[in-house]
């Protein structure tokens, strides 16, 4: 293991620890999108929470290409794809008495979504 | 022998739930140091960043410049992280930065319903609510009743967005810059941004109610 | 994973009482927990990723009950055990030694 040193501290926390990576991953979706997520229980490490799966939802925004979490914590594999915040509406979460103008918007991984 | 001055009595005792969470640190901070696997000087300097180098203040300075400086807010809701680098706020948990902009008719809010996720470099580390189950569970179900907890109230006609930071993009709200301070300088303004403000469980301060 | 800290949308933990001008760390373990967890992240050996599913991985009851800081504290440990840096057995006899020591009057 390396052994952070005191000499290295603030340069390293500068450097930070962006998730962000230079690929020329395509992107299945684009602003606008219709997109409904899947319906998946994975024992390991994921960041679709329960609530949100299985919703429908439109792309708000494309973030770019991101290290994708769900291999990164199994394995280490990067798996690089888009990252995309999409927009819910309370009441697609939520269901009945629900607010009907509210939203929640997710940040959601290629590999999270289906088109609707 | 010199009296260590963070050894308190009672210092140690609040704060944990779980029985042995100060035995417990104190045997991994022992045992790592031993085996070389951690340098102290490098965990007292980490802690002193976080405990007194890096905060809100920061932010404040942010949302203030937005507020004066047109072109600067354009470039800030267009690209949070290149604009907030222009302060030097740049770091760990802060890489990739994305500005919510409330309006009158949007109000924004953020949460990290899975961990904690909070973009340091601008706010410093999280307030124990916002890491806490009440919050993380109720602000992407129940936002206005969050809200109406920090004495917040909106009219059913503007739309409370909630971002849930589920990934590594980092969140800042831009609060509205409050009635009244048209006068006021960019460090007056600063002032008026209270952390909880750019978070979206506050507004920023009316001129004059700043301590 | 389904565990407890996938807690969007859960009912029946009160209200959120935040506290006015908190302090950054509530004690002194706070610190070292965080800087422990923060400096050992940079050793190359687990990501970030695989920190958040150490502390998920804690038992639901007992990562419920815990606070911030010991959910960190739990999810450092599991991992350098994981990895074999540490052993449960290591840590059990090293706290039970501090422990006594305390017990006898010299806490450091």
């Amino acid at each position: 293991m390396r052994v952070l040193q005191l000499d290295n501290v603030q340069e390293v926390l500068r450097a930070g620890d962006s998730a962000r990576l230079p690929s020329n991953a395509a992107a299945r979706f684009k602003p606008g999108d219709a997109v409904r997520t899947r319906n998946f229980q994975p024992p390991g490490h994921t960041r679709l929470p329960r609530y949100a799966r299985a919703k429908h939802g439109v792309v708000a925004i494309d973030h770019g290409v991101f290290v994708f979490p769900d291999t990164h914590a199994a394995s280490g594999d990067k798996k690089p794809q888009h990252l995309y915040s999409v927009r819910f509406t309370m009441r697609e979460l939520w269901g009945e008495g629900a607010s009907d103008i509210d939203t929640v918007h997710m940040d959601m991984f290629d590999d999270y979504l289906q088109p609707a | 022998m010199a009296h260590d001055h963070h050894h308190h009595h009672d210092d140690d005792h609040d704060h944990s739930a779980l029985p042995d969470t100060l035995l417990r640190t104190k045997a991994l901070e022992s045992l790592l140091t031993e085996k070389g696997l951690v340098d102290p000087r490098a965990l007292d300097e980490l802690i002193d960043t976080y405990e007194h180098r890096v905060g809100p203040r920061n932010g404040a300075r942010v949302v203030a410049r937005a507020w004066v400086d047109p072109q600067f807010k354009a470039k800030l809701l267009a690209d949070g992280t290149e604009a907030i680098k222009q302060f030097g706020f740049d770091g760990r948990q802060g890489k990739d930065m994305v500005v919510v902009e409330n309006t009158p008719r949007v109000h924004n809010m953020v949460v990290c319903t899975l961990c904690s996720c909070y973009p340091w470099p601008v706010l410093g580390l999280p307030p124990v609510w916002y890491k806490s189950s009440p919050y993380r569970a109720r602000a992407v179900i129940d936002p206005r009743g969050v809200l109406a907890e920090f004495g917040v109230t909106l009219p059913g006609t503007v739309e409370v967005k909630v971002w849930d930071s589920t990934a590594e993009v980092r969140y800042l709200v831009l609060p509205m810059r409050p009635a009244g301070s048209e006068k006021l300088s960019e460090e007056q303004l600063a002032e008026l941004v209270t952390r909880d403000s750019m978070i979206g469980t506050g507004v920023a301060l009316a001129p004059g109610a700043a301590a | 994973m389904n565990g407890a800290h996938d807690m969007g949308g859960m009912h029946g933990f009160g209200p959120i009482n935040p506290e006015p001008d908190e302090p950054v760390f509530h004690a002194e373990w706070e610190k070292r927990v965080f800087a422990l967890t923060v400096a050992t992240g940079f050793g190359g050996e687990w990501n970030i990723d695989m920190v958040r599913f150490a502390r998920e991985s804690t038992d639901p009851a007992i990562y419920l009950r815990s606070t911030y800081y010991e959910k960190w504290l739990l999810g450092l440990q599991r991992l350098l055990i994981e990895r074999g840096h540490l052993s449960e057995d290591e840590i059990a006899r090293r706290m039970a030694r501090i422990a006594a020591e305390q017990a006898a009057g010299g806490q450091r």
